[in-house]
């Protein structure tokens, strides 16, 4: 088994929510794929919800003017509702993100800057929080300004402790509101730079989740804002020491532990954690001989049709002028992997009709030669092979059969050249079911979508019209999503023994034979 | 699973993972256990500034760069207070008070917060220079008094603060709450 076929507690839990979601909103709306554009959405609602807010809030009377906001019964309450809930939805939707990409391995490497800036981006919108959270004004404010000053004394580059401004000794300047306000405000344009940095690497960034998904998440926050709406908490008061402190765990989960931990301790503590999630590049990079190897060009095979190019989920391929092409004959174009940029997942190889690109060992030519070996050792004659995602795929990828079927392994269902199926019927394989993961949970991004497109949509390396239909079938499946296998499994034996003893009008009816197989995924759920 | 048992359940988890979020956005912790009422100590003082002076050998002036031979070279600090604080005659505090920054030339900062249970207190907390006052800080009208004192009796209600702090106009030790 591969070291990507490993799983971890964390990656069977992760299947487990997967395949639960799966099952529950289908996997084109589960809100775990969209975690990330999940954020960037939530950003939107903030921005557009905050606008509203920034004209009823008064630097001179911030609690009170918050409080009149509050008590206004139609917009302004749940306005301040839906701000509040899409901010903690924000940080729950990027805490599942990073999750996902931990527990999947996708930060190290070429993904090391998306890991870093996505960090970063998690840092600005707790403090982003933090200063929505103290233009409030309330005790749960006075308690994070109060340690925020304590937290400032530790530097050395204050002329005077800033803490000394929340003891009551003056009242508090309107300036400190103002500062605060301002640092709210630019502080998001901080975290749509980072945003941009975050996805810079990424070719056709998705930043939207669908549009129901995005419509039914709006409308939950929305609805929970007018049913359970935001309560103003009582004010804060220098001179009075807090007893019972409401706070928004997902912004302040450490305000707790603030009065039992010196500054320098939850700074120390605060510390750790950072340089620890900032080496997970280094800590989660696999040993350099179990590393996967980067994509190489056969430049005598290349034609410079430009096909990796476009289906590189990582911009990782470039067009380059051929040198001698005019003394050799070759396309005038040749392509070219930055290995500093190439993630392995092999989407070049599926992509390349040829054959001339991909990781060592799984270019189209190299997959020919591992299909040949297992047609030789499993004797798949009149039997279904199960080509499946290491990754993902139904979790089976590491058998060598399921419910009766063979399995023959990929690195990603992206990966897979369609030779491969073509390879396996013409050996006498009874049909082909192709497991991937779903669209939106490839850990290479673009693999399923550009396999759906090359077998059904004729994207190049397209499977060839000669090859019979009705024999492949495509089905997404996340890791936790075993039953979804067993379904089509028994779909596909179905539709095989219907092959032998059909009419020639049912022969011939392709549109319900050959059909896209999400439909098939979806009667399951 | 039914197409409308599944909904059933899509809905119902949106609920909860909604109900979750009112709920954390929301939770409560207990910030101080004890009804205690505090005394608070916070006040800036300019204190004294003292500054010595001393003249570079010529061995010395020889190994800095020809733009860097300042003859004579200074150093200002502040001189250290002393704060004593004590509460129905018990001593709380006890500690001397330097200038802030790496050379002690900034002004004296006190910033301390004493529980004490609720109820009357007798308050007495002086802070003076530790030394003697130079005549330069006797004439200078900006400067702390040498000897600060407040000795007064209060009433501390629960969970308040009773803040301690210099006033600058009148050059005494005040306090409110």
């Amino acid at each position: 088994m591969s070291q990507s076929g490993r799983r971890s507690g964390l990656r069977r839990i992760l299947a487990w929510i997967d395949g639960a979601c799966n099952r529950l909103y289908g996997w084109r709306f589960n809100p775990f794929y969209h975690s990330g554009a999940l954020v960037v959405m939530l950003f939107v609602v903030l921005l557009i919800t905050g606008i509203y807010l920034l004209f009823f809030y008064r630097i001179g009377a911030p609690y009170t003017s918050i409080a009149a906001l509050t008590d206004e019964p139609w917009l302004g309450r749940w306005i301040r509702g839906l701000h509040r809930y899409a901010s903690d939805a924000a940080v729950v939707a990027a805490g599942f993100h990073l999750f996902r990409m931990f527990v999947q391995r996708r930060s190290w490497g070429p993904r090391t800057l998306a890991w870093v800036s996505g960090l970063l981006l998690l840092a600005l919108v707790l403090v982003c929080g933090w200063t929505g959270y103290v233009m409030v004004w309330d005790v749960q404010a006075q308690e994070l300004t109060q340690v925020g000053a304590r937290l400032f004394d530790l530097l050395p580059i204050f002329g005077e402790p800033i803490s000394r401004a929340f003891t009551g000794e003056h009242p508090l300047p309107g300036s400190f509101f103002f500062l605060n306000l301002f640092a709210h405000i630019a502080l998001p344009i901080g975290l749509f730079i980072l945003v941009w940095v975050h996805v810079s690497r990424l070719a056709r960034p998705g930043l939207f989740p669908p549009k129901r998904l995005t419509w039914g998440i709006v409308g939950g926050l929305t609805a929970l804002a007018v049913l359970w709406p935001v309560q103003m908490t009582p004010q804060a008061d220098l001179f009075a020491i807090p007893g019972q402190v409401v706070y928004d765990w997902f912004y302040s989960f450490w305000l707790p532990w603030s009065r039992s931990l010196s500054p320098a301790a939850l700074a120390t503590a605060t510390l750790i954690v950072a340089v620890v999630a900032l080496m997970v590049p280094l800590l989660t990079r696999p040993a350099r001989a179990r590393r996967l190897p980067p994509s190489l060009v056969d430049e005598r095979l290349c034609t410079g049709c430009e096909q990796c190019y476009l289906d590189c989920p990582y911009e990782a391929i470039t067009m380059l002028d051929r040198e001698d092409a005019a003394a050799t004959g070759k396309s005038p174009r040749v392509a070219r992997v930055d290995p500093a940029l190439c993630v392995s997942c092999g989407i070049c190889a599926g992509s390349c009709a040829p054959m001339g690109v991909g990781p060592e060992g799984r270019t189209g030519r190299a997959q020919l030669g591992t299909v040949r070996d297992f047609i030789a050792a499993r004797q798949p004659v009149g039997r279904i092979v199960l080509v499946a995602c290491e990754r993902g795929g139904g979790g089976i990828a590491d058998r060598s059969e399921f419910e009766g079927a063979l399995v023959y392994p990929v690195s990603c269902g992206g990966n897979l050249h369609t030779s491969v199926v073509e390879y396996l019927l013409r050996a006498g394989a009874g049909g082909v079911l192709i497991v991937s993961c779903p669209p939106r949970d490839c850990w290479n991004r673009e693999g399923p979508k550009w396999l759906e497109q090359r077998l059904y949509h004729e994207r190049e390396a397209e499977l060839r019209e000669r090859v019979d239909r009705r024999r492949v079938r495509l089905v997404y499946a996340s890791a936790g999503d075993r039953q979804v296998v067993q379904t089509a499994i028994r779909e596909l034996e179905n539709a095989l023994a219907a092959l032998e003893t059909a009419s020639p009008e049912r022969d011939i009816d392709l549109d319900r034979l050959c059909e896209v197989p999400e439909p098939v995924a979806e009667s399951t759920r | 699973m039914s197409r409308l048992l599944r909904i059933a359940a899509g809905v119902g988890a949106l609920v909860g993972v909604l109900a979750i979020l009112r709920i954390g956005s929301f939770l409560s912790y207990i910030a101080e256990r004890h009804p205690e009422g505090v005394v608070r100590l916070a006040w800036r003082a300019r204190g004294e500034h003292v500054r010595e002076c001393r003249h570079r050998s010529a061995e010395e002036l020889a190994k800095l760069p020809p733009h860097m031979r300042q003859e004579e070279v200074c150093e200002g600090r502040v001189l250290p207070y002393r704060l004593v604080v004590m509460l129905d005659g018990t001593e709380r505090i006890n500690r001397e008070v330097r200038g802030a920054g790496a050379r002690e030339d900034r002004p004296l900062y006190v910033t301390e917060d004493l529980a004490v249970a609720p109820g009357p207190h007798h308050v007495s907390v002086s802070f003076a220079l530790e030394g003697a006052a130079t005549a330069a800080a006797e004439t200078d009208a900006h400067a702390t008094p040498s000897r600060l004192t407040l000795d007064t009796t209060v009433t501390l209600a629960e969970r308040r603060v009773l803040l301690v702090t210099y006033d600058e106009d009148r050059k005494t030790l005040i306090s409110r709450y």
